[in-house]
């Protein structure tokens, strides 16, 4: 770094090394304050979480718009402050319904009102007390209800709520029509997944990719997200979503010393690199001395400049963990194989990962110490995965899957010396989803 | 004490009572830094607050490799750098070729008495194309074609700068502390 070095820089450079000046009081109140500023990641996060909480939005915006498209409630329909009650009603022998009520009260009105003029019983609704009906469109005033069960006239009544009616059971089987399963109707669904999983790479031909590889180890990756699926067809769902994955290997053999800035002040953005096979750690860290029996270890210190392995240093740490975190963006097709209380599911399809976190560091727990980064590494990547999945439904609505998944990195991770490292992984996805 | 990452965060947070624990913290050592810089006590002080303002705009850049006040004391060099510029950009010197460095030097424990406070005066004494030189390269550690492209100067004035300066510090000194024996000596 120094061509010469002649007494007087030496003299200067170490007496002014660590001087202080009180600067005068008044600099400080003519330093405004500085604009409050986000972390790339934090605002990534942000716009993540904005993103996924708009999808949902807007599917659960559109599950309320189809779902309200029916009439209005009953207690909808009573007046603010009146004494109107929800009447129930119930159908001995029907299945649950849901929709379409118009339909099928109107079918109903029509045969209670073919069975009363063909002198049969009518339908009776029964109450525990008096009540009111607001059950028509057509009434204009509340209906005031003894306490004895009341006749329903059908042209009363049309339409209103999910009740409990009373008549001979082969009238009203014969009045309602089959009504589609409420299953079929379920075409969204939403849920989040996590996925441990463990990585693993190959060398191919390239010798020294496969002597560094040897040389390192994967480390417990994981994968997170959120998910948004729509039902094709009733085996068939695409499904997309937002989430986060991380991967990373451990660099073993490096050992790490902290200190070297008290005995080396320089002005590099780093001094130490090690080659990996993901690319090249820089050590950003001019604090650090590193070093390592497999020639992974390079250096900006020239040999006749300093010697930090004569300095009195502390080690911090035996290896070095590499740190990967992407945003991902995946597309899966899921086929139904298996429609029983427990689903098999196969799934395919390619997931689009954006890089937000390029670390390394050394140490463990409080003693973690920075290291630097990676160079080299894309920025974006494209992986492929395969899943096979089980699905079980815990209500009509709410399912816990459990998917092992392979997944292989179409585009390298990063390219280095020619060789493109494309590492696979294997991971359990589990999670809660919910249909509507 | 707070660690410097807890007062960054709160910095970044918006807490000026976390940046006023950073300003107080640093700022005697990087003031110094402006003085060897700026020559007097008024650009100095401009430039620290110029620098400090730039430190908070740029804080969350820092990416908590190396160190902290190493990233700090880039950014009021840099910013007495682009004073410098604007101000003495015009008053080049012309290429000198060939400077040799001089031919005979004290040794630095002639020099052990002297007091830091002294050092800065010689340097804030000297001439401000002198002066940039000198620290850039025997401070700083930049080379001679790294201070060329910082200073709009070839690397050749450069050298003729740093060679110049050398010589009135070294006489500036020995003055000071009286030791002139060896030099008629050698």
């Amino acid at each position: 770094m120094f061509e010469r070095e002649p007494n007087i820089d030496i003299v200067f450079r170490n007496g002014l090394k660590n001087l202080e000046v009180l600067p005068p009081a008044d600099v400080w109140d003519n330093i405004p304050p500085m604009p409050v500023r986000h972390s790339r990641l934090r605002v990534i996060s942000a716009i993540a979480a904005g993103v996924a909480a708009l999808v949902s939005l807007s599917l659960l915006a559109t599950w309320y718009v189809r779902n309200s498209s029916t009439p209005v409630l009953l207690s909808e329909a009573a007046a603010p402050g009146s004494d109107a009650r929800v009447i129930s009603f119930e159908i001995p022998g029907a299945s649950p319904v849901t929709r379409p009520e118009e339909a099928r009260i109107s079918n109903l009105v029509s045969s209670a009102a073919a069975s009363e003029s063909e002198g049969q019983p009518a339908i009776t609704l029964i109450t525990d007390e008096p009540s009111v009906i607001i059950a028509s469109a057509d009434l204009t005033a509340p209906r005031e209800l003894n306490e004895a069960p009341v006749k329903v006239l059908p042209d009363d009544i049309t339409v209103i709520a999910a009740g409990r009616f009373a008549g001979p059971d082969e009238v009203l089987m014969a009045s309602l029509p089959e009504l589609p399963a409420g299953k079929a109707e379920q075409r969204f669904i939403v849920g989040a997944s996590l996925s441990p999983a463990m990585g693993f790479s190959q060398a191919g031909q390239n010798g020294r990719l496969a002597e560094l590889i040897n040389s390192e180890k994967s480390r417990p990756a994981y994968s997170t997200g959120v998910s948004v699926g729509y039902k094709i067809s009733d085996r068939l769902t695409i499904h997309s979503g937002i989430g986060l994955s991380s991967i990373g290997q451990t660099i073993n053999d490096i050992n790490v010393y902290a200190g070297l800035a008290d005995f080396y002040a320089v002005k590099s953005n780093y001094l130490y690199s090690v080659e990996t096979a993901s690319g090249l750690i820089l050590a950003g860290n001019t604090d650090l001395y590193l070093t390592d029996s497999k020639d992974r270890v390079g250096t900006l210190i020239q040999a006749n400049m300093a010697d930090p392995s004569k300095y009195l240093l502390k080690q911090v740490g035996s290896d070095i963990q590499q740190v990967f975190r992407y945003l991902e963006l995946p597309v899966m097709l899921r086929y139904k194989f298996l429609d029983r209380k427990v689903d098999l599911n196969l799934s395919g399809g390619f997931a689009y990962g954006f890089l937000v976190d390029n670390s390394a560091y050394t140490g463990e727990g409080s003693d973690v110490v920075r290291v630097g980064h990676t160079e080299g590494v894309n920025t974006f990547n494209l992986s492929s995965q395969v899943g096979f999945g089980m699905e079980y439904s815990i209500t009509q609505k709410v399912t816990f899957n459990l998917e092992p998944v392979f997944r292989y990195y179409v585009t390298p991770l990063s390219e280095i010396s020619g060789s493109l490292y494309k590492p696979y992984s294997l991971g359990f996805y589990s999670g809660f989803f919910f249909k509507f | 004490m707070a660690k410097d990452k807890d007062i960054i965060d709160g910095c970044l947070s918006g807490s000026r009572r976390d940046q006023e624990l950073l300003y107080r913290r640093y700022s005697p050592r990087l003031y110094a830094v402006c003085l060897q810089y700026s020559g007097n006590t008024e650009e100095a002080r401009d430039v620290l607050q110029e620098g400090f303002i730039k430190i908070f705009e740029n804080l969350s850049h820092f990416s908590h490799e190396g160190s902290f006040e190493g990233w700090m004391r880039r950014i009021i060099v840099n910013t007495a750098l682009e004073r410098y510029r604007n101000r003495y950009y015009l008053n080049r010197v012309d290429d000198i070729e060939g400077v040799s460095e001089p031919e005979a030097e004290p040794d630095t424990d002639d020099f052990a008495g002297l007091e830091a406070y002294d050092l800065l005066n010689m340097i804030m004494e000297l001439p401000p194309k002198y002066r940039m030189v000198f620290n850039l390269y025997a401070i700083e550690g930049y080379s001679h074609k790294e201070i060329g492209e910082m200073m709009g100067i070839s690397e050749g004035t450069s050298k003729s700068n740093l060679s110049r300066a050398r010589e009135i510090l070294q006489k500036k000194v020995m003055i000071l502390t009286g030791v002139t024996r060896r030099m008629v000596n050698v």
